[in-house]
């Protein structure tokens, strides 16, 4: 079936087979392989992209489900220049990235929770991670990364 | 060649009829968040989903005329956010901050909690001390039954093939009523309960228990009220030494109920432990806790 959405910022129409799910749909057909796929139940927030703003698990959402709607992921996170953000580049700076396997659901988290709570206190920001898991770094760092953005952006607004 | 199909209902007369098309198994699709999960260990179970998660009407809530409304449709966060069960039932609302992680909470819905069933299921022991009734459509017309009758095993419903959970209804508590929910976890977010308790309840102008309502979750294979429990507590002064034999009972009914389990000897402790703590909180503090 033709799947027609909004996928960070382009219309996009894709072809694609009814029973998949949108992460099989974004990184399988197209090709947009900064959302990873891990445990696949929900459980890991890796696959995390936002849907009509929401942050959401792609590997819990039905691809045709999408139709009509707003997806952004990982790839249409950046700076004007396509470089990393400031979100991205504070994740770099406060040692938030070790494998990095888990960074982009981390930082689509991070901003779907600046998007709704613009100064978040460390435990909302602890809250908003809860479905994102990271092995490696103890999460001190990324929550580091998430407060230092918000605090740069708050300022950048005054 | 495509598993299954999928198809978008766009209201709730078009979701029963794409339900009811004859030769497909077909299955309501609303947040995804069991489906998707069942599908990696179950066989195919279903031909086709009706994706019901735009019907308009199945994602309100509402209050009119001393009943709360609340579309199957609607998910966690809508439910945490909502101004209307934030001040009629805070305890449904605690529960629902407790479901999963932001994520799962966008999309999860109150109608998958029902219908999927699962005994740690976080909604529905709240909705059952609500005494909250299911509104089902199907070709036939509509029919109402209460959630606790609704669940009738751990994954079993009373919902017939075709048939749909359009929303659920409450009568707004007692302005006085105070409810708790408690819930463990083996983790503070993105975890099953082991055990969870929701209690609502008022006191008489004596000081005395008017009415409570007790459904324990995961404590048994349904969400159902300890109402041998409730009838003790009924007419009596709170005092700590009640809540304790209240605690005791409840267990004992609950072992009656599933006998020696291998969670048994954790869960008679854990049970009474968040019994008491949730009955002092309503009747003996100032319900601040929940």
């Amino acid at each position: 079936m033709l799947i027609k959405f909004t996928l960070n910022n382009q219309p996009v129409a894709v072809e694609a087979p009814p029973d998949i799910t949108l992460l099989a749909l974004l990184r399988d057909y197209l090709k947009l392989t900064g959302t990873k796929e891990a445990c696949e139940v929900g459980e890991c927030g890796a696959c995390s992209v936002l849907l009509d703003g929401n942050l959401v698990n792609s590997c819990l959402i039905a691809a045709p489900s999408v139709m009509g709607r707003e997806v952004v992921t990982i790839e249409g996170i950046h700076d004007a220049d396509g470089g990393p953000n400031d979100m991205q580049r504070n994740f770099i700076s406060y040692g938030a990235v070790q494998c990095g396997y888990c960074i982009p659901g981390m930082v689509v988290a991070g901003e779907a929770l600046l998007s709704k709570n613009p100064h978040p206190t460390r435990e909302e920001i602890r809250v908003a991670l809860a479905g994102n898991l990271c092995r490696c770094t103890g999460y001190m760092q990324i929550v580091d990364a998430i407060e230092a953005t918000a605090s740069e952006r708050a300022k950048k607004s005054q | 060649m495509s598993k299954y199909e999928y198809a978008i209902a766009q209201t709730i007369d078009d979701a029963v009829r794409l339900l009811n098309e004859p030769g497909k198994r077909n299955v309501v699709l609303a947040g995804g968040t069991d489906i998707f999960v069942a599908l990696r260990v179950n066989p195919l179970w279903f031909d086709r989903l009706v994706d019901v998660g735009r019907v308009p009407e199945m994602r309100q809530i509402r209050e009119d005329a001393g009943l709360v409304s609340i579309g199957a449709a609607v998910n966690f966060t809508q439910a945490v956010e909502s101004p209307i069960l934030q001040k009629r039932a805070p305890f449904l609302v605690e529960a629902c901050k407790t479901i999963g992680g932001p994520a799962i909470r966008n999309c999860g819905t109150f109608g998958g909690n029902v219908a999927n069933a699962a005994a740690c299921a976080d909604s529905l022991p709240a909705l059952v001390c609500l005494e909250t009734v299911a509104h089902l459509r199907s070709a036939k017309g509509e029919r109402r039954i209460r959630v606790e009758e609704l669940v009738t095993a751990p994954h079993e419903t009373q919902i017939e093939p075709g048939e749909l959970i359009t929303h659920f209804t409450f009568a707004v508590p007692p302005q006085d009523a105070r409810s708790c929910f408690i819930k463990i976890g083996r983790r503070k977010a993105q975890s099953i309960s082991r055990l969870s308790i929701a209690v609502i309840g008022n006191l008489d102008r004596n000081g005395k228990i008017e009415t409570v309502r007790i459904c324990p979750g995961a404590a048994v294979a349904t969400p159902v009220r300890f109402r041998n429990v409730e009838q003790m507590l009924t007419g009596q002064k709170p005092s700590k030494e009640l809540f304790a034999s209240a605690g005791d009972q409840l267990v004992a009914e609950m072992i009656k109920s599933t006998g020696q389990r291998w969670s048994t000897p954790y869960k008679e402790v854990a049970l009474k432990a968040i019994a008491e703590r949730a009955l002092s909180n309503i009747f003996l503090q100032d319900g601040s806790l929940c």
